[in-house]
């Protein structure tokens, strides 16, 4: 019976206005984002490549000595990503670069060209057009869906038969779940093949198996909708009725909500300004100093005189010292950098009553892009450092003219030789490579947001069936 | 006849659902919103006045001329509570240097830049997105709503013209849409004056009127939008679908669309080339300083103080020394003024391009009333882009009148009091106090000579008496509601365009109805 209930609402709504010009709609959106897609995408790589390349060619020629090696800026950019097709995760306006040597890093920035007169829109990527139209899409299609057939008479025709209510309201929710899914998945279809029909975008198995995981959340995402349209559409009597308060409810559900999570991140968090920052880096170098001159390190670790020789000269405790004020000013910076992440987090668990915040943050775990991509890329970094401070020690351990001593006061390692001034062989130097999540452990990220998304269904159905078995049909 | 019609339809829609539940829903946002976009406010005004005092504070302590570097800060701006604009992307300050120009700069210091996972978050949200949706509501069936009910031929029966039935609907959708939004303007201003630290001045009052009128024509513009999908379709369900695919165009398309159209229009250079351009300039203002000095006395000996704006001055030096930074002032600063101007010139042809696209996007995002009234808002609250180009031009003024300020109290940097404060006899005491270290033996020794020369330069720089700046330049930066009105004007206009074009529409399409329902 439930299948003739759907084969009726497909039917119905086949030929309607608002099916038609969803179906418009959608797939133009879906093939201007396959497009705009395909023509960044391949602009960022061709940028990627080159900076890299130029970051390559520096270290390269720094490997001519090994201590030089060791202080080389390295300049490490974020990665454009195959799906930011599906989740964009303002990635324009995130850090984009990374700045470190081995010893020190500094705080990401955002480098490129980018208009600060233009206020930043989301690109229109899926979740973009997922969330915000294609929900609006899923309400036009459900708001009249119980009501509305009360309206024609036609509801209490139907339950004059032997159907129970459930199956009535199971059909109604496939049905129009179906009904949605045509736009969505033609759609899609339209997108992937601009997508796939490019030459220089690559999508292998495992990011295949992403965009099919963020399709299923997507569908996860509009099944709320429905069902809310559902449940709103089983508690009143007019169709008019339930448009307008669906139409409050998506308003605020998608617009208004997200909205407040830049001003709940900035009360939740005092973040220290720069002035404060360096206050702090000062403060910790004082610390460090008065613990030198109180021989902490060993005797003249702040004095520093470029003759070996002279009794002033004191490598390992100048190594400790220096050691030490870089330690501090990386713990300043990486506690600083933390704060930031977290704060920039804590406006989207506040804003997760959204069902919006929640689809977008879990499609964005899943493609491994915005956010997630920062904080990943900057542990990727932070492991490649260490890395790259222990290949030095190894290499250094090798030049018996070496006083194995790895400091980062570059004037002590370049006249005390504290660190080998012999070339080293650049293809044994580790490079860094940027290495994306798998599916399995970003879904282990995302299962928190999975887990809602079911929730606000179930307590949604829930609702609608409730309400619906309490209906009043006449 | 056009004032009954208009009656009953307002009274008919004040009865409706879809009117509570708007107007509630409005009134709710409002107060919501206001307490936190107000104290938002209230926390960047405490640190901007902290700022301010910090930096009078030091312009009090300054010694030297050379030294006299402060900052501008802007003053946040209480209206960006209505429209936020620009006003947190910008740059909050400037510093007023000899050798650098200010210019606008997108905010970079501390201010976290993973924040910009968020929307942007203001009172005209509620207006543009809630009021606009409740325009399209109330209007959706007025027409084909009394169609399918019968109403319409009824009154048609009747003497009535069409015209003045549309006009009827008009003014009551207009008259109905006024009660939210009047509701939703005095809670907020109510809202306002709840927080003693934040005044209204009487122009930011003149601004909030103005604000209101534009909220009107803008929701008489959505009102007409929705009027004429009424006045196309024979059922409401129908023009309702119409009028919100529409408005998801207005809302989300065109927005998200122009910004693209335009990036892909006019592309913007590269950043290297920026930096690489300001690099040769620096290249070039370096070789030409390196070649003056040839004509600059070297070696000299003295000791620097810790001054003003974290900058150091000469505290003593010999006569050399003196001779040394007069000569280089007297030749240097000139070039370095010279080249900022350069600098300035590079920067802004960089900034010409960003505007250049700015401005195109902004005429694409034109087809749409949401984006036009983003506009309005925006220009009338001060937090559009014609405001911060108009205090980088007052701060660029300033700095102007400071460095004329500087030279005519230095002669032209040729004055000792633009870097040093040190008096006759000065080194030779330094001297003095400093010679016994040579002959020092031990440790302990040397260190009894170094504490009494800090005592003695700590007492010195105590007695200096800062610089009297009484007549130092006031910065002066008075944005008048003239001005923002005026760069409104062609925005409003169009808005009325809109306005009067579809409500036009909706006339003729009216005029050919079939007022038969089936």
């Amino acid at each position: 019976m439930i299948w003739h209930i759907i084969r009726k609402e497909i039917l119905e709504n086949f030929l309607s206005l608002r099916f038609i010009l969803s179906l418009l709609l959608i797939i133009s959106l879906f093939a201007a984002s396959g497009f705009v897609f395909v023509d960044e995408y391949s602009q960022q790589l061709q940028d990627y490549w080159k900076k890299t390349n130029k970051n390559l060619s520096g270290l390269s020629e720094q490997s001519s000595q090994l201590c030089e090696l060791a202080f080389y800026k390295q300049r490490i950019f974020r990665k454009p990503k195959t799906l930011t097709l599906c989740a964009e995760g303002f990635e324009k306006s995130l850090p984009n670069c990374f700045e470190f040597d081995a010893f020190k890093a500094d705080l990401p920035q955002i480098k490129g060209q980018t208009n600060f007169t233009v206020p930043h829109f989301s690109d229109i990527d899926w979740v973009f057009v997922i969330s915000l139209v294609l929900s609006f899409v899923a309400l036009v299609f459900a708001y009249d869906s119980i009501c509305g057939e009360k309206e024609l008479g036609t509801l209490r025709l139907m339950l004059a038969g032997s159907i129970p209510r459930h199956k009535i309201l199971l059909g109604k929710y496939f049905g129009t779940m179906l009904m949605l899914g045509i736009p969505l998945l033609i759609g899609l279809l339209v997108n992937l093949i601009i997508v796939v029909s490019s030459e220089d975008i690559v999508v292998d198995g495992d990011v295949w198996l992403k965009i099919f995981t963020i399709i299923l959340l997507s569908f996860l995402y509009l099944s709320i909708f429905v069902l809310l349209g559902l449940f709103i559409s089983s508690r009143t009597a007019h169709s008019a009725n339930c448009m307008v308060i669906l139409l409050l409810l998506w308003v605020g559900l998608v617009i208004l909500i997200p909205s407040f999570g830049r001003i709940i991140s900035d009360a939740s968090y005092d973040m220290p300004t720069q002035a404060e920052l360096e206050r702090m880096k000062a403060e910790a170098d004082d610390q460090i100093g008065q613990n030198a001159s109180n021989g902490k390190y060993g005797p003249y670790a702040s004095s520093f005189n470029p003759d070996l020789d002279s009794p002033h000269a004191n490598p390992p405790a100048r190594a400790r010292y220096d050691n030490a004020l870089a330690d501090a000013e990386n713990r300043i910076t990486e506690g600083h950098h933390n704060q930031m992440l977290a704060q920039a987090s804590v406006g989207r668990n506040f804003t997760c009553i959204s069902p919006a915040v929640i689809y977008q943050r879990a499609g964005e775990t899943i493609a491994g892009t915005g956010l997630n991509h920062c904080v990943n890329l900057y542990r990727q970094i932070r492991q490649y450092q260490t890395d790259l401070k222990e290949y030095i020690r190894s290499k250094d351990s090798e030049d018996p003219e070496s006083l194995h001593l790895l400091s980062p006061f570059k004037y002590a390692v370049r006249s005390w030789k504290t660190i080998s001034h012999k070339a080293v062989d650049f293809d044994t130097v580790p490079k860094f490579r940027e290495r994306g999540i798998a599916l399995g452990q970003s879904l282990k990220l995302a299962v928190w947001d999975i887990g809602l998304l079911i929730l606000f269904n179930l307590l949604f159905f829930a609702g609608a069936f409730v309400s619906f078995l309490r209906y009043d049909v006449r | 006849m056009v004032w009954k019609i208009a009656k009953k339809e307002f009274l008919l829609n004040l009865m409706t659902f879809k009117f509570a539940v708007g107007a509630i829903v409005c009134v709710v946002l409002t107060a919501v919103f206001m307490p936190v976009l107000v104290s938002d406010y209230q926390e960047r005004l405490k640190q901007y006045n902290d700022a301010f005092a910090a930096n009078e504070a030091e312009l009090r302590k300054v010694k030297v001329y050379k030294n006299i570097t402060p900052t501008i800060y802007r003053c946040p701006n209480v209206l960006s509570v209505f429209s936020e604009g620009l006003e947190k992307r910008l740059g909050y300050s400037a510093k007023i240097e000899l050798d650098n120009i200010p210019e606008l700069s997108a905010v970079s210091t501390g201010i976290n830049p993973y924040l910009s996972i968020y929307p942007v978050l203001d009172v005209s949200l509620v207006f543009k997105i809630v009021m606009s949706v409740l325009a399209l509501l109330v209007a959706y069936d007025v027409i084909a709503g009394e169609r399918e009910r019968g109403t319409l031929k009824l009154v048609l029966s009747g003497t009535v013209a069409r015209y003045q039935v549309l006009a009827g609907k008009f003014l009551a959708g207009l008259a109905t849409l006024v009660i939210p939004l009047t509701m939703a303007f005095i809670v907020g201003v109510l809202i306002f004056e709840f927080f003693p630290l934040v005044d209204l001045a009487g122009s930011d009052w003149v601004r909030i009127g103005l604000m209101y009128l534009a909220s009107l024509i803008f929701l008489s513009a959505m009102y007409n939008v929705g009027l004429l999908f009424s006045c196309l379709a024979k059922r409401s369900t129908i023009s309702l679908v119409l009028g919100l695919f529409v408005w998801i165009v207005y809302v989300i398309v065109i927005p998200n669309g122009s910004g693209y159209l335009a990036r892909k229009i006019r592309p913007l250079e590269p950043e290297e080339r920026l930096e690489s351009e300001l690099e040769l300039v620096a290249e070039k203002r370096d070789s030409e300083l390196q070649r003056m000095n040839k004509e600059i006395p070297s070696g000299w000996a003295g000791s620097h103080a810790g001054g003003a704006f974290n900058r150091n001055y000469i505290f003593v030096c010999d006569k050399r020394g003196l001779e040394y930074w007069k000569k280089s002032s007297v030749l240097k600063e000139p070039v370095r003024i010279k080249y900022a101007d350069k600098f300035l010139e590079v920067k802004q042809k960089h900034l010409r391009n960003l505007f250049k696209q700015k401005y195109l996007a902004n005429n694409f995002s034109r087809t749409s009333p949401i984006s036009l009234f983003e506009n309005i808002m925006s220009a009338l609250a001060g937090t559009d882009l014609a405001r911060a180009q108009y205090f980088m031009d007052r701060v660029r003024m300033h700095r102007n009148r400071v460095v004329d300020y500087i030279r005519s109290k230095t002669a032209d940097f040729s004055s000792l009091s633009y870097f040093t404060r040190s008096k006759e006899g000065d080194w030779e005491e330094h001297n003095k106090i400093l010679e016994p270290r040579r002959v020092a033996t031990n440790e302990a020794e040397r260190k009894r000579v170094w504490d009494a020369f800090y005592k003695w330069k700590d007492k010195k720089i105590a007695e200096t008496l800062a610089l009297d700046l009484q007549d130092f330049p006031q910065f002066i930066y008075q944005p008048s509601v003239a001005r923002s009105f005026s760069r409104t004007i062609p925005d409003l206009a169009l808005l009325v365009f809109i306005s009067v074009l579809f409500f036009v529409l909706s006339f003729v399409a009216f005029m050919r109805y079939d007022v038969r329902s089936d």
